[in-house]
């Protein structure tokens, strides 16, 4: 299984527009008044707002006015205005990913609370920067909830701190990160035991919640894990579409209502300074991204039968079933192909033989799959 | 020689913004691919140089063949196994519980070893001629396999239930031993020398990743490197009769050739050509032998003829 790549909305959002650019770096007093970080409107650029960083990334179910499911991020600006910061919440609309509201937070939540995600009975938890606490926080300014539910790991055995983790209540399971290593924990309301670590391919960029089994994470160059926590073992590997587009950090989170993975890219800005962040929709489906070429593993002899072996693949190089790669030999053709096409298996191989004419010879064979985009 | 049935032009270079060499290639039979570790990368690598890096080496785990086809890691004294889909260390499950495996026996990117924890064994090197054979369970030696490569395997991969494929990577040199029932050496052969490489279980094929970061896939049938002269056996030849000829074919290794299209003439050494052969192509046969028949003249001559044996390579 793969990630079968839905939609994406680019940009998703955007920054406030100074109307002007300068082609000097303004003074900071002045008649154009007061303007920190200057660079933001130096030509070409011309925004008030830059990202500093997307601190959390989370689907809020009914957090709408009229109960529509919003997908959030904290974003934390540099800005041309006073103080020279801004942390704003950003809401998505989780059906189409365009931008539905924006409002000022404050600082508390992105500076003390680390990355959020929602865990069981549809709340939202997080660790802290400021301490060893595992909180359940409020959606709306990801502050802690007074009075909700928290544990803390730093009086578990062993003693954790952790950037992040996904809460199952219910179930009484957690599954925390600190950097290389998912530990996976049970009992977390009477007597806490880590009965499973798994190491991470790459230094954790987010993690999501997707049901009481399993949760979802991406690493810092966009690699896309699926786990089973309470297994524990890895149920899948993938990757965003496109890694070469540029990023400077891959955020997920799970929609537990379509059931659909969503990657909310941080990219650097435009040279204009516009903002080029991105979300991204992802279906767990196959998706083939690279077809090998065909190598032979037999003996190349004349008059012998010859086997040759593809892959179909996905973008972490994970086979992808069912498909049908059809062979054709290139003209003009000596010997003959006994296998016209071969469906995939579950690590992609398709096999191709072919038979050798009695004389020495040189022929080319091509491979095509036909992939039907939704 | 092994012979070589394709050579990429996709080319595997390991990534990252100081390059380093690939240090270890391991086949994974559920990817139908191979495992290669640098320093800074863990990567998936298909046959044709098709790669797709997909996270870092971290926390001490040096990566291992293990039977079946999968990677094991060797950390502080233990090995782990890893999960199939991403070949990533699973530290909740030592597969050497019981005896804990030194760091003078440990695993490294130039002493290759090997771990079959189904019928409990360790496999490790202790100098450049030999293989030992451990029992996983207590440690005991069990015994010494003698291959003489004179080169350390930089790798010892799984090739079926019992046997291994011992690679050096300067010399290209290829064992295939036994170390479960006999401890000896059943296959010798070669392949050009490489940064990497591993036995290919799936399709029993060698394939190496160059020093010019290519792919090259090797069957195992070795490549004709000498042909004998022409031998009668017996060696006594007689006119009016059918005397038996034979000639070998062998690789590098001195292994048989088997298969192969021998083709015979008889050349005039200033006599004239004298008698007659029954063939005029015969094939090799397991033993890499061509057989033909050598009939002497018929009228009582008298004086010396030759034979010619030739092989058509491509």
């Amino acid at each position: 299984m793969s990630l079968w790549l839905l939609k994406t909305v680019a940009p998703c959002m955007s920054y406030a527009d100074n109307g002007a650019c300068y082609q000097h770096t303004p003074p900071l007093w002045g008649p154009d008044g007061l303007i920190y970080n200057g660079s933001l409107v130096t030509c070409p650029r011309h925004y008030k707002q830059t990202t500093q960083s997307v601190s959390h990334f989370f689907f809020a179910p009914g957090a709408g006015p009229k109960g529509e499911d919003y997908l959030r991020a904290i974003v934390s600006f540099k800005t041309t205005y006073w103080p020279g910061w801004d942390v704003q919440r950003i809401d998505f609309d989780a059906e189409s990913g365009q931008q539905v509201g924006q409002d000022w937070v404050g600082i508390w939540g992105q500076a003390w609370t680390g990355k959020a995600t929602l865990g069981s009975y549809n709340a939202i938890y997080a660790c802290m920067n400021s301490s060893t606490v595992i909180n359940q926080v409020s959606s709306a300014t990801v502050e802690p909830i007074s009075g909700g539910w928290s544990v803390n790991p730093y009086n578990w055995n062993p003693k954790s701190i952790y950037f992040m983790a996904v809460v199952n209540r219910q179930d009484n399971l957690l599954a925390a990160v600190s950097s290389w290593t998912l530990d996976c924990w049970r009992n977390i309301g009477t007597t806490p035991e880590r009965f499973a670590q798994m190491r991470l391919p790459n230094t954790l960029g987010y993690m999501a919640y997707e049901s009481r089994n399993y949760c979802w994470i991406i690493t810092k160059d966009g690699v896309i894990l699926k786990a089973d926590y309470q297994v524990p073992r890895w149920e899948m590997i993938s990757r965003v579409n496109k890694p070469e587009v540029t990023a400077t950090d891959f955020l997920i989170t799970f929609d537990t209502r379509r059931k659909r993975v969503v990657v909310f890219r941080v990219r650097p800005d435009a040279e204009d300074g516009a903002c080029r962040h991105q979300l991204e929709f992802y279906y767990p489906m196959v998706s083939p991204a690279q077809l090998t070429k065909p190598v032979p593993v037999t003996s190349l002899r004349a008059n012998q039968r010859i086997i040759l072996v593809a892959h179909l693949i996905g973008e972490a190089g994970e086979g992808v079933t069912p498909y049908t790669v059809n062979g054709k030999m290139a003209l003009p053709v000596e010997g003959r192909l006994i296998t016209p096409f071969s469906g995939t298996e579950l690590n992609g191989r398709v096999c191709f033989q072919y038979q050798a004419p009695d004389q020495a010879c040189e022929e080319t064979l091509q491979l095509d799959v036909t992939v039907e985009e939704s | 020689m092994y012979e070589k049935t394709f050579e990429s032009t996709k080319l595997a270079a390991p990534g990252g913004a100081s390059p380093q060499n690939w240090t270890q290639m391991i086949f994974v039979t559920p990817w139908d691919a191979f495992f290669c570790v640098n320093l800074w990368e863990w990567a998936r690598i298909f046959r044709d140089g098709t790669k797709v890096a997909y996270g870092y080496p971290s926390g001490g785990y040096a990566p291992f063949p293990r039977v079946g086809g999968y990677t094991a890691f060797y950390s502080n004294g233990r090995v782990y196994g890893a999960y199939e889909i991403d070949q990533l260390p699973n530290p909740n499950e030592s597969l050497n519980p019981d005896w804990a495996i030194d760091y003078g026996k440990a695993p490294s990117s130039l002493v290759g070893a090997f771990i079959d924890d189904l019928n409990h064994r360790y496999l490790h090197q202790p100098n450049a001629n030999s293989v030992r054979v451990y029992d996983l369970a207590t440690g005991a030696v069990l015994g010494t396999i003698t291959h003489n490569a004179g080169e350390y395997f930089k790798s010892l991969n799984w090739v079926q239930h019992g046997q291994v494929a011992g690679i050096c990577s300067v010399s290209g040199k290829v064992k295939i031993m036994d170390y479960l029932f006999g401890l000896n050496v059943l296959e010798s052969g070669r392949i050009d020398p490489h940064r990497v490489a591993a036995y290919d279980s799936a399709f029993n094929v060698l394939v190496s990743i160059g020093m010019d970061n290519k792919t090259r896939v090797y069957c195992r049938e070795a490549w004709p490197y000498a042909l004998s002269n022409p031998v009668f056996d017996p060696p006594q030849v007689y006119g009016l009769k059918a005397n038996a000829v034979k000639v070998r074919l062998t690789g590098q290794e001195g292994e048989p050739c088997p298969g192969w299209w021998v083709h015979w003439e008889l050349t005039d050494t200033g006599g004239g050509v004298l008698g007659s052969l029954d063939k005029y192509v015969s094939k090799t046969d397991r033993d890499g032998y061509a057989w033909n028949l050598y009939y002497g003249p018929d009228d009582g001559a008298v004086g010396n003829c030759k034979i010619r044996v030739s092989v058509v390579l491509n």
